[in-house]
């Protein structure tokens, strides 16, 4: 319990850091306040209304305090600023979109784990047969090619060719209605999905590789246990290290693919703003979609640290001793 | 519970058949490798009666470790030439797949394997990878496996069963471990063990304790004991027969007491010579067999041990000597053509002191 208490600190840390020095970044260029207010604002103020910007956001005093007021609206209020291209506030810019990105973001990782873990098995359990060759051949390939060029290759088969798929994507999520959530989802999906299953599978067979030519594993044969429940149970466990480190740090190149999956397929969501957000220097919209970001990724990071103590009881007693 | 057919005509067996449990006939075990054929296991046999105890001792490379894995069939089939016969308890399982003599495996004979630090599961309760193989052969209960896996660890005499049963692997000593090891594999009452340097990881003072522990339990279960081990001190006080392997094969096979009172190959007497005794002075010299374990892509073409042994003569290199047994008892048999006490043997012997005098 301590342990997890010192590591929610030090990934709070952590989003105080990346949040903080984003805003720095961001408003470090501007001069004085007034010119500070005037690119947040996004046009020519007239002084009345700068003066009340930097009242509101507490502009003219340094960057912490400017930081703690952010942090202070974000907190109290959800006050993320607001977005002068779209002409609301960010969050009700970003709300509708944050679906998007996240659930593309759960299916590439769910999925990718659901082709991962029993190809990585079978290949591991058949190795240097005929199946695992195949498997490595392909795996090999679709982690080599860059998942935006296999997004445009699916786009110009699936969509422009086939015509299967709505070529300018719509934001209809599973609750609204499944098949046309399906429709617009399932290629921004597949995209993501295959570079991602790719290299699970890589990682975990090559653990599961090294698991397999253990004692135990021998000792387990010998004692009568049938091959599956050797590989399944005594096996995949004993080999999941490498693939659960790998689902907390795939998650931040998983988002920056989500960029890209989103622009080509026209599919709004945190990526596809973010792109629109940063070109036209939406100070605001920017820095809330950093938050945002690193949000995610410490909250799965700390559910990967709970997830060693949970498969592995000597992680588990060395953190309850520590 | 589905019981296999094999098991049926096993545990018949078992109970009708009178004779040998464990009957080997010119066993070969071959792995294709990019060297060429390794001849790990060369023609050998020997039979094995019910609730005795045999030695294997032999160096590392000898071939006693894939002997004793071919018996159990645990070896993988990629690249894995097997010949000869292995009878068990009358059926023949030398020709078995893994699927069949997967239930054979625990049941019926039972491995204990030199490292206990890695031949247990790390992420398994010690409970539940003793209770794994009753509830898989058994069929038993949760609660009958886990009261079975108690009374298992007490017999292995490990105190506080009950807290042991909840603990992981890594939170146990070595000799802890290897006591569990033994519970695991007595747990099915299986007829014929298989222990593969059980105590070679140990510390000296738990090594005996092993070892009478498994003494202690073959004769209790009437089980037959198969101890594989590169130190002719361990299987001394503790099987009935010993056979020592070289290259691949057999070169003596005697009961324990004849063998140590009468050796008759020099390779069984250098490796007795080996063992440093009590009796010696401090700080003198080990006995060391010269040499190295001969190459088993390609063996020497007489005696395999003839190049590191000091009483070879021409025919030693040219002729390789059969396993025969000694005219004054049938049971000790050895592959020598000058053994230990012939005149060939003391006159050899005599030109080495008289160089070594020289010198």
């Amino acid at each position: 319990m301590r342990y997890f208490f010192q590591r929610f600190l030090q990934l709070l840390l952590v989003f105080v850091i990346v949040t903080f020095v984003v805003l720095v970044v961001m408003r470090v260029g501007s001069n004085n306040a007034q010119e500070l207010a005037i690119k947040l604002a996004g046009r020519p103020l007239k002084p009345e209304e700068s003066d009340a910007l930097i009242q509101q956001y507490n502009l003219d005093a340094n960057f912490i305090s400017q930081y703690l007021t952010w942090l202070k609206n974000l907190i109290f209020h959800f006050d993320l600023g607001f977005s002068p291209q779209a002409g609301q506030s960010v969050a009700d810019l970003l709300k509708p979109r944050v679906w998007t990105t996240v659930l593309l973001g759960l299916y590439a990782n769910v999925f990718g784990l659901l082709i991962a873990i029993p190809l990585a098995v079978t290949q591991a359990y058949r190795r240097d047969r005929p199946f695992d060759k195949v498997g490595s051949m392909a795996t090999f390939i679709a982690v080599g090619i860059p998942g935006i060029v296999l997004g445009v290759f699916l786009k110009l088969i699936f969509v422009v060719q086939l015509g299967w798929f709505p070529s300018i994507g719509d934001k209809i999520y599973p609750w609204d209605d499944l098949h046309e959530h399906f429709m617009n989802f399932f290629l921004p999906t597949l995209t993501l999905t295959i570079p991602v299953a790719a290299i699970y599978t890589r990682l975990l067979r090559a653990d599961m590789v090294m698991t397999l030519q253990s004692d135990f594993i021998t000792l387990a044969s010998a004692k009568g246990v049938p091959p599956h429940r050797v590989v399944w149970k005594h096996g995949l466990r004993n080999s999941l290290f490498s693939l659960v480190t790998a689902v907390g740090t795939q998650l931040g190149a998983l988002i920056g693919s989500a960029v890209l999956v989103e622009s080509l397929f026209d599919l709004d969501g945190l990526g596809s703003q973010l792109v629109v957000s940063v070109l036209s220097a939406d100070l605001f919209t920017v820095q809330s979609f950093v938050a945002i970001i690193v949000l995610i990724v410490v909250v799965v990071n700390l559910l990967v640290d709970l997830s060693y103590a949970l498969i592995d009881p000597r992680i588990r007693q060395a953190r309850a001793l520590g | 519970m589905s019981i296999g057919s094999t098991t049926n005509i096993t545990q018949a067996a078992l109970r009708d058949v009178q004779g040998p449990l464990l009957e080997l006939t010119d066993v070969r075990t071959h792995f294709r490798t990019p060297r060429g054929l390794v001849r790990a296991v060369d023609g050998v046999s020997f039979t094995l009666e019910r609730g005795r105890s045999l030695g294997i001792v032999g160096e590392s490379g000898s071939g006693k470790t894939i002997l004793s894995r071919s018996i159990m069939g645990l070896l993988p089939s990629k690249g894995t030439e097997r010949s000869g016969s292995i009878k068990f308890a009358g059926t023949e399982v030398g020709n078995k797949s893994r699927k069949e003599m997967r239930h054979i495996w625990g049941k019926e004979m039972a491995m204990i394997f030199q490292d206990p630090m890695t031949s247990l599961n790390p992420l398994m309760r010690i409970g539940d990878q003793i209770a794994e193989p009753l509830r898989l052969h058994l069929g038993m209960s949760k609660a009958d496996a886990a009261a079975t896996a108690r009374r298992l660890l007490q017999d292995v005499r490990i105190p506080e069963p009950d807290r042991r049963l909840a603990q992981y692997p890594h939170e146990m000593s070595g000799g802890m471990r290897q006591r569990v090891m033994i519970a695991i594999a007595m747990a099915c009452g299986p007829t014929a063990l298989f222990a593969d340097e059980p105590t070679t990881a140990l510390d000296v003072t738990v090594q005996a304790q092993i070892l009478d522990l498994l003494g202690e339990q073959r004769r209790e279960r009437n089980m037959s004991l198969v101890l594989v081990t590169h130190d002719l001190g361990v299987v001394a006080g503790h099987t009935d027969e010993i056979a020592v392997m070289y290259g691949g094969k057999l070169v003596e096979k005697a009961p324990t007491k004849r063998l140590f009172a009468a050796m008759k190959m020099p390779y069984t007497e250098g490796l007795l010579a080996s063992i440093p005794k009590l009796e010696d002075q401090s700080h003198s010299r080990l006995n060391v067999i010269p040499g190295r374990p001969p190459d088993l892509v390609n063996p020497p073409k007489g005696c395999r041990f003839a190049p590191r042994c000091p009483y070879a003569s021409a025919r030693c290199n040219e002729e390789e000597p059969p396993l025969t047994a000694t005219q004054d008892d049938p049971n000790h048999s050895y592959a020598c053509w000058y053994p230990v006490g012939s005149p060939e043997y003391h006159e050899a012997r005599a030109r080495i002191n008289a160089s070594a005098g020289v010198n």
